[in-house]
This record gives structure tokens, C-alpha cells and sequence, in this order.
């Protein structure tokens, strides 16, 4: 196992990635190489269909590149069979989905405590590490609600405690605020950001809101497979 | 900033929800599958219900059918004697007597041998009357049949031209139920003669290879039988030969002795060992007849439960996406599933075998049958199969569930 760059907690290296559709197999990403440093914060954007949420896929270790390599705290994870991926999932990414993605069977607190039950923690310290999480996000007098007894961005704060539960190095966003209004959504950038900034956890935010783009310290455009770095402060 | 943390990235020591989550959780999520659940566990219910309660139903009916053949001897021999077709019964002789010492002699084995005379009359007492039969043997007649005796003594080699009589159990009773106590030194009337009560038999029981009961019957010595019927005829011979194995090869030598007592007289001798053992080989035949069929309802239950858990991985499918992506190994989602569906089994069995095991009761109750005797091989067949249905069934959408990648699993369908 290499490593290479330490300071790199994802690297991705000359990724090209594909969906057979039918017969024939449909590229949508090309020959990507990027790195993110631990602790920065990074938006992906581009038009809806550029690929940039496969590329998320790919560095959550979602999905798995037609070709390429993709190292993450550096560990090459690019042959690493379902299970090791399930469990390096759970020990450093935290995932924040468009819709949610809150279990609708359990309250705000189990779902929270979810990933510290797949990592073998007993369920009295998920759960007590699971307040401590909804405490931050504020929302620790709606521990015993469902997902559907609560506003859209209360349920985004939820599955953001829930992201957090697992103390991650890696937070992944996948459009956070795409089904959110225009406050909420802000407050959410906000928390994310902060989130950044006192825990040094990196963060990578797939968008197609400039305004939140712009709010990251670093901005990977994706245009019809392929990247460039769209050049902001 | 090195990160140790990479070291330890992938190793599974420790990792994976605890039993007791596992569990509970496939509890809970049944619980808020509602009716769907409750459907998919009534096929399995209904699965085990029915093995357990024809199980239990099927081991009764075999107690109850040997409980009627219990009054047949183990190592008794019972040889028929038939008049050969018709026409020519003028010409045979009637046998009255046959030398039963002579027997024993011939075939060692056999220690005890009665040949038995059957008529039916009207026998008389205190002036009651009561149609009865009438059954003359000799005094090897208890040694064969096991009989005892309820009060005096019964007929013995010195009473072979007395008029002397034993009465059955049955016989004793329904002079009882009129009113009329029967006891040693009574007389009855039979026929014109008068007979002397000697003895009086406790009950003996069935045995339906015997031409009449002998608690339904009073027994005279077999000579005697000359004053009641002009022609006296011996229709049968019990020979009991305690040694179980020579019993099997002692009937044709009984045969060849009575066929050579009795020319012209066709005999046939019956084992009621063999035929216990027959009538047991298929009353097990039949239990296994019976679990056969709820087996089949069990299967038709747990193609229920698959339906179900088709359609549970099937609408779940973005949970499990989600599950995944939190960390769920493909092994945690196929037990997940593999639980669910065996819990689902598992009560749907516990409910089948609680009314499986009513109904059977119920059945034996109002079938008048002696009281219920429960099979212990029931319950854990009937419970262990349906939970084997159960996991059998859910094995394959479990697995399917856990065979998806997490991208797949997230798409939106």
C-alpha cells in the first residue's frame, strides 16, 4: 500500500468512468486527476448531467471507476472489495444527500445514531453520542420526532448530525440544499462551513449554486466529463 | 499531518451492529410493516398449525387404535377353522374335542392352547333373562387370553362334564345393571340344563381377532357344550407361545396340527403381533401423511413470506442505499433482511403451533377418544420446519438486497 501524499485526505488519479448502457457503454467522466488537501473546503459544480455527482460517488466510494485510481487518507481503495468500502465509509465520510435520506421508521435520534450501531457501538452511547450531535445542529428538543413530523431543513440538520455522528474526516454533500428555500439553505452552507473551520473536517459540496460555490475555499468545475478548476479566491 | 487513522481504515475487528441490535431491529421494522407482515405470518401459521395439529391428531388416532388392539396378546396364535366352500359341510364331521396336551407336545413352544365353541342362548337368572353368548373352552382359556378373575375360580380340568359355569365381566354387569346380583353358587338357566356360577371375570378388553369377547360371553367347559347346541363344532384355537422368536414359525406347524385334527377343514392362523405391527406401520404412515400436507401449506406460507420480502427489499431499496452508504457491510444487509424474514417465520410458528395444538386437542376431545396424549416430535417439526421455510425463503431476496451497490441502491428507481 503507497502513500503518497499524507496531506491529501482524497486523490483521485486519471479516473475515467462509464455506464454501460446496454451494448454499448456511455463515458461520463474522462481521464480526472484532482487531489483535496485535509481540511479544505471544495464545491464541485457544473451543468446537471457533467458528471460531477458520479465524481462524488466515486470519492464516497459509492461507486467504483471504470479506470483509475482513488486513494483516500491514503489508502488506495480502488480494489478494495464491498465490505472494506462499507466500513472505510463509515470511519471517515459523512454523507449529506439532496433528499435526505432519513430512515422514515426511526426518530431523529436513531437515525442520527445509525452509523455508530454499524461501527459496533452499543446503542445506549450511539444514542447519547447521537444528542450530543442533534444538540449542534440545534435540534436536540426534536430527538424522539420522525423524519416526516419535521420541517425540510430540520430533517437536512438531522441527516447532518447524523453525517457528523462518526466524527468523519470527510463531509460529502450532494446538492444539501437543492430541496430547501433560500434562508434554510444558507443556514445550512453556514453550519457545513463551520463545521470546516473549527473541526477541520474537509469538506466537498456538490452545487450548481454559484452563491454556495462561491462560499467554499476552492471551486472544481466539471464540464462534459471533464474538470478544471474554476479559479476564486 | 500523518494520519494514523489509515491504518486502521479497514479492519473489520469489532465492526458490525451488535446481536442484540440485530434483532430488535427486524422487530421493529415488522412491527411498522403492519398488515403485510400479518398476512405473510397467517401462511406461515396456518403451515405450522397444520403440522403440529395432524402430527398430534395422527399420533392420537394411532394411540386409539392401539389402544383397542391392546387386548390382543403378543404371542398369541389364533387358528380359524371354516367349513371349505359350500355344499359339502354335510359330509364333514363335527369335532367337538381336541386333545390339547397332544399339542403341546407336538409344538413345545406352545405352552398354553384353548379350542374355543361359539353359540348364542338366552341364559336365565332369578328369573331375568338375558341373550348372551355362550363360549365353550377349556381350562388353559386364562393362561391364553390372560384372563383374571373378579370372584371364585375359573373352570378347570375336573369340571369338564359338570355343569359348571364362569361369567364375563359384561355378562355380570348387565345382570347387575337389573337389578339382579350375580355371585359364585348362583344357578342359571341355559338352554334346558342348569348351571352352577363357579367364577366370575374381571374385564379383559377387545381383541377383534377373537370370534366374541370373552367379557360379553359365560364359559362353560368345552365338552359340555353337547347340552346346548345337538352338534358342537370347534371354530377356533388359541395357542399362545410366549417365545417371541419361534412365534412367526410356530403358526404353520399349528396349522398342519389342526388341519391334521380336523380333515377337510380349512384353517387359517392369524398373528395378532404381525398384524399390531402392520396396523402401527400404517398409522405412522399415516402421520407422515398428514405432516406431508401441512408441509405443503407450509410452503405455500413461505412463498408468502417471500412475496413479502421481494416487495420489502424492492420499496426499501433506498433505505438500504442509505444504510449502505452509512456503512452497512453487504453482510449487515443480508442479515438485516435474512432476520426479518425469520422472525416474521418464527412468530407466525409460535402462533401456528399454539393453535395447532388447540385444534388438535379439540379434535381429540370430541371424538370421544381417551384423553389427549401430546407428540413431542410435533412441535419442534412443526416449529423448525416453518423456521427453515422462513429462512429458505428469505435467503434469496436477502441476498439480492445485499448484492446491490450502494449507487445503485440510492438511484432514484
Amino acid at each position: 500500500m503507497q502513500r503518497v501524499h499524507d496531506t491529501d485526505l482524497i486523490r483521485l488519479e486519471n479516473i475515467t468512468h462509464a455506464y454501460a448502457t446496454g451494448a454499448s457503454s456511455q463515458a461520463v467522466l474522462y481521464d480526472v486527476s484532482f487531489s483535496v488537501p485535509t481540511g479544505q473546503s471544495c464545491a464541485i459544480v457544473g451543468a446537471s448531467g457533467s458528471g460531477k455527482s458520479t465524481l462524488l460517488n466515486l470519492i464516497g466510494l459509492l461507486d467504483e471507476p471504470t479506470s483509475g485510481r482513488v486513494l483516500l487518507a491514503g489508502e488506495d481503495m480502488t480494489n478494495a472489495d464491498a465490505e472494506s468500502r462499507a466500513i472505510a465509509r463509515n470511519r471517515i465520510i459523512g454523507f449529506v444527500f439532496q433528499s435526505f435520506n432519513l430512515l422514515p421508521r426511526l426518530d431523529a435520534l436513531d437515525n442520527v445514531a445509525l452509523p455508530l450501531l454499524y461501527r459496533g457501538i452499543p446503542q445506549p452511547q450511539a444514542r447519547q453520542a447521537a444528542l450530543t450531535q442533534l444538540e449542534r445542529v440545534g435540534l436536540s428538543n426534536r430527538s424522539h420526532h420522525r423524519p416526516a413530523d419535521m420541517s425540510g431543513g430540520q430533517r437536512q440538520r438531522v441527516a447532518i448530525a447524523r453525517a457528523l455522528v462518526g466524527e468523519p474526516s470527510l463531509l460529502l454533500a450532494d446538492e444539501p440544499t437543492g430541496n430547501l428555500d433560500s434562508q434554510t439553505a444558507q443556514d445550512i452552507i453556514g453550519l457545513l462551513l463551520s463545521l470546516n473551520r473549527e473541526r477541520g473536517t474537509t469538506l466537498v459540496v456538490v452545487t450548481h449554486d454559484t452563491g454556495i460555490a462561491d462560499r467554499m475555499a476552492r471551486c472544481i468545475q466539471v464540464r462534459d466529463g471533464r474538470i478544471e478548476e474554476a479559479g476564486h479566491a | 499531518m500523518p494520519r494514523r487513522a489509515a491504518i486502521t481504515l479497514t479492519s473489520s475487528h469489532g465492526y458490525g451492529p451488535s446481536w442484540l441490535h440485530l434483532v430488535r431491529e427486524p422487530v421493529e421494522n415488522l412491527r411498522q410493516l403492519g398488515r403485510r407482515a400479518v398476512l405473510a405470518l397467517l401462511g406461515i401459521a396456518v403451515g405450522c398449525m397444520a403440522v403440529v395439529a395432524l402430527l398430534n391428531i395422527g399420533h392420537n388416532a394411532e394411540r386409539e387404535a392401539m389402544n383397542v388392539f391392546k387386548g390382543m396378546g403378543s404371542d398369541l396364535l389364533v387358528a380359524n377353522v371354516q367349513i371349505p366352500g359350500s355344499g359339502r359341510s354335510e359330509a364333514l364331521p363335527n369335532v367337538a374335542t381336541l386333545d390339547t396336551a397332544a399339542l403341546r407336545q407336538a409344538i413345545p413352544d406352545i405352552t398354553a392352547a384353548a379350542p374355543l365353541i361359539l353359540t348364542s342362548s338366552d341364559a336365565r337368572l332369578k328369573g331375568h333373562a338375558l341373550s348372551t353368548t355362550i363360549l365353550g373352552s377349556n381350562a388353559d382359556l386364562p393362561g391364553v387370553l390372560d384372563l383374571q378373575l373378579a370372584q371364585g375360580r375359573f373352570l378347570s380340568q375336573f369340571d369338564t362334564h359338570s355343569t359348571h359355569a364362569v361369567l364375563g365381566a359384561n355378562v355380570a354387569a348387565a345382570w347387575e345393571n337389573a337389578g339382579i346380583h350375580a355371585q359364585p353358587g348362583d344357578r342359571i338357566q341355559i338352554g334346558g340344563y342348569l348351571f352352577q356360577v363357579i367364577g366370575i371375570l374381571q374385564p379383559a378388553g377387545q381383541n377383534p381377532l377373537l370370534p366374541a369377547p370373552p367379557d360379553d360371553a359365560i364359559l362353560l367347559p368345552l365338552e359340555g357344550m353337547r347340552r346346548i347346541i345337538p352338534s358342537p363344532q370347534i371354530t377356533s384355537v388359541l395357542a399362545r407361545n410366549p417365545n417371541g422368536a419361534t412365534l412367526v414359525q410356530t403358526s404353520p406347524a399349528l396349522q398342519q396340527w389342526v388341519e391334521g385334527r380336523m380333515p377337510g377343514y380349512e384353517v387359517n392362523v392369524q398373528i395378532p403381533r404381525l398384524l399390531l405391527e402392520g396396523m402401527a406401520k400404517q398409522s405412522r404412515l399415516f402421520s407422515w401423511l398428514l405432516a406431508g400436507l401441512g408441509s405443503i401449506a407450509l410452503l405455500v406460507g413461505g412463498i408468502g413470506v417471500m412475496n413479502v420480502m421481494v416487495m420489502n427489499v424492492a420499496e426499501r431499496r433506498r433505505e438500504i442505499g442509505v444504510r449502505m452508504a452509512l456503512g452497512a457491510r453487504p453482510r449487515d444487509i443480508a442479515r438485516l433482511f435474512l432476520l426479518e424474514a425469520v422472525v416474521l417465520a418464527a412468530t407466525g410458528a409460535l402462533a401456528g403451533a399454539a393453535v395447532g395444538l388447540i385444534m388438535a386437542w379439540a379434535f381429540v376431545h370430541y371424538s370421544g377418544w381417551s384423553a389427549f396424549s401430546f407428540s413431542a416430535a410435533a412441535l419442534p417439526l412443526g416449529i423448525g420446519s416453518a423456521i427453515a421455510t422462513g429462512l429458505f425463503f428469505g435467503l434469496s431476496p436477502a441476498m439480492a438486497a445485499a448484492r446491490l451497490t450502494p449507487v445503485q441502491a440510492l438511484r432514484d428507481a
